[in-house]
């Protein structure tokens, strides 16, 4: 129990099922005209994962689809719960799971970045503080003020990645995003991570490029059916995980 | 004390969503915002039409009567409706950020409030418009205000987190409101009603609000501060209880919806 407040995050032994509904009844009618066909399956997808992370690391969550990983990131920003075990979040904690929730199409870019950046639970003056540096980052200038359901999906995307990576937390989840718009974009949200990193932010990526995780990560955890096969240094990590099932 | 905290710290997030909400109802309507007092109005056109035809009715004014019981009314089964559809219109925000889930009942309800201050100006272009004048005791106002706003808190905690796992609950509202509404004194004065069937609007804590803003637009008179009193109460009962059941059933939404 010593030095606890030095980790970001603490994961202590989660257990995470979800219920899998074969033929869900959803209505009371349907509940009692077969009450017997609401069967459902109930899948396991943590089986006890310890992890605890230092502030200022960068860690990758490696493994096949279906292995828990996305899931535990879902837990660390308390969109769902675990069933069992506890996690402790020690700090701001912004998620890149999935960009541009709470965009409304007919109103125009600059009134979207206030509606997204208030879901992170920014305040107006915080915002109109970051307005210019969110505006320059999406290189979206001369369309801020058109509606949003105007722009390209490009346009959209960068709009909310400019909004979420400024949002100026201790804690970065991101979820398999750094694909966003083209090759000059991609590079410039990569060195903006790189950049925040030196910073001393605690960033947790779940990948499936392993490039992008060894440019950017000194840490790899890989997942495998729920639970935590090997952790330790990316390169090590990696090798072993290609290894395995390649 | 920490669901305080985070709603301050959340707080812009209420404002725009309360906004977006205000703002978003008429976006792609012609008539815009002229349909928050068209549409009460021409309501009140036709209650004031169809009712004094099929019961007998010796209140004078019948049609200021009526507009003080209905405009609250709107308030109350509008909120309430509204917020049984919140959450699963919010799904996708709920499955990919977390904020404190309580903002979308709360905005809701705050929003239909809003409108409803607003509509509050039918009332008193009625009771001006009908030479009644308007009284001092407007200022209880804000109190009946406060009871109501108070009530459908804690109703629409409970609706907006238990439709999420039951559906059904979006149609049998529409069914209870509706009931409610003739269990209401909107249309007739209480006193109207026979003996046996008072309790009905003894029980209702809506009786007390709808005879809160009739006393002071319409009676012109103190109303009733005790069973005011006692409806904040069990306003203050249901918020606390029905946050209780919010906070319980709000983990899982993420799943369900």
């Amino acid at each position: 129990m010593k030095n606890n407040e030095e980790y970001m995050i603490e994961v202590q032994e989660v257990y995470k099922t979800f219920n899998v509904y074969l033929d869900k009844a959803n209505s009371l009618k349907e509940k009692m005209l077969f009450w017997k066909r609401n069967r459902k399956e109930v899948r396991q997808v943590l089986k006890g994962i310890n992890l605890n992370i230092k502030k200022g690391e960068a860690v990758a969550l490696i493994g096949v689809n279906g292995s828990g990983k996305s899931t535990l990131l879902k837990l660390m920003t308390k969109i769902i719960y675990p069933n069992k075990g506890k996690i402790t979040i020690n700090g701001k904690l912004t998620s890149l799971l999935e960009l541009g929730a709470g965009f409304h199409p007919d109103f125009s870019g600059r009134e979207n970045i206030y509606f997204n950046a208030s879901i992170f639970g920014l305040t107006k003056k915080q915002i109109d503080d970051r307005l210019e540096q969110i505006i320059e980052f999406s290189e979206l200038k001369d369309y801020i003020d058109n509606p949003v359901r105007t722009y390209s999906s490009g346009m959209f995307m960068r709009l909310a990645f400019a909004v979420a990576i400024n949002v100026d937390a201790d804690i970065l989840l991101v979820d398999e995003i750094l694909s966003v718009g083209d090759q000059h974009f991609q590079e410039k949200c990569i060195n903006k991570m790189k950049q925040l990193k030196q910073e001393g932010k605690t960033m947790v990526f779940v990948t499936h490029s392993l490039d992008s995780a060894k440019e950017l990560c000194d840490r790899a955890v890989w997942l495998s059916n729920g639970v935590l096969k090997l952790d330790g240094k990316t390169n090590e990590v990696i090798e072993q995980y290609i290894k395995e099932t390649a | 004390m920490k669901f305080f905290k985070s709603l301050y710290e959340y707080r812009e997030l209420l404002k725009t969503s309360i906004s977006k909400d205000i703002r978003g109802k008429y976006k792609n309507s012609v008539l815009g915002i002229i349909w928050s007092f068209l549409n009460p109005l021409l309501q009140i056109a036709v209650y004031a039409i169809v009712f004094p035809l099929i019961m007998k009715s010796n209140l004078p004014n019948y049609t200021v009567f009526l507009c003080c019981g209905l405009i609250p009314w709107n308030f109350f089964s509008s909120a309430i409706s509204r917020t049984s559809f919140t959450m699963i219109e919010n799904g996708n925000i709920i499955k990919k950020v977390y904020f404190p889930r309580q903002i979308l009942p709360l905005s809701v309800v705050t929003s239909e409030a809003v409108n409803f201050v607003i509509s509050t100006i039918i009332i008193l272009a009625f009771v001006l418009g009908y030479g009644m004048g308007i009284s001092k005791f407007i200022i209880f106002y804000p109190l009946v205000l406060l009871v109501q706003y108070l009530l459908l808190v804690g109703i629409s905690f409970v609706v907006s987190s238990v439709t999420v796992y039951f559906r059904d609950l979006q149609h049998f509202i529409g069914i209870v409101l509706q009931l409610l509404f003739y269990a209401t004194p909107i249309v007739y004065a209480s006193n109207t009603i026979p003996e046996n069937f008072q309790w009905i609007l003894k029980f209702n804590p809506m009786t007390y609000v709808i005879n809160g803003y009739r006393d002071i637009f319409y009676y012109q008179q103190t109303p009733d501060l005790l069973s005011l009193a006692i409806v904040l109460g069990i306003s203050i009962v249901t918020c606390l209880v029905g946050y209780m059941i919010f906070n319980k059933l709000q983990k899982r939404f993420a799943e369900e919806i």
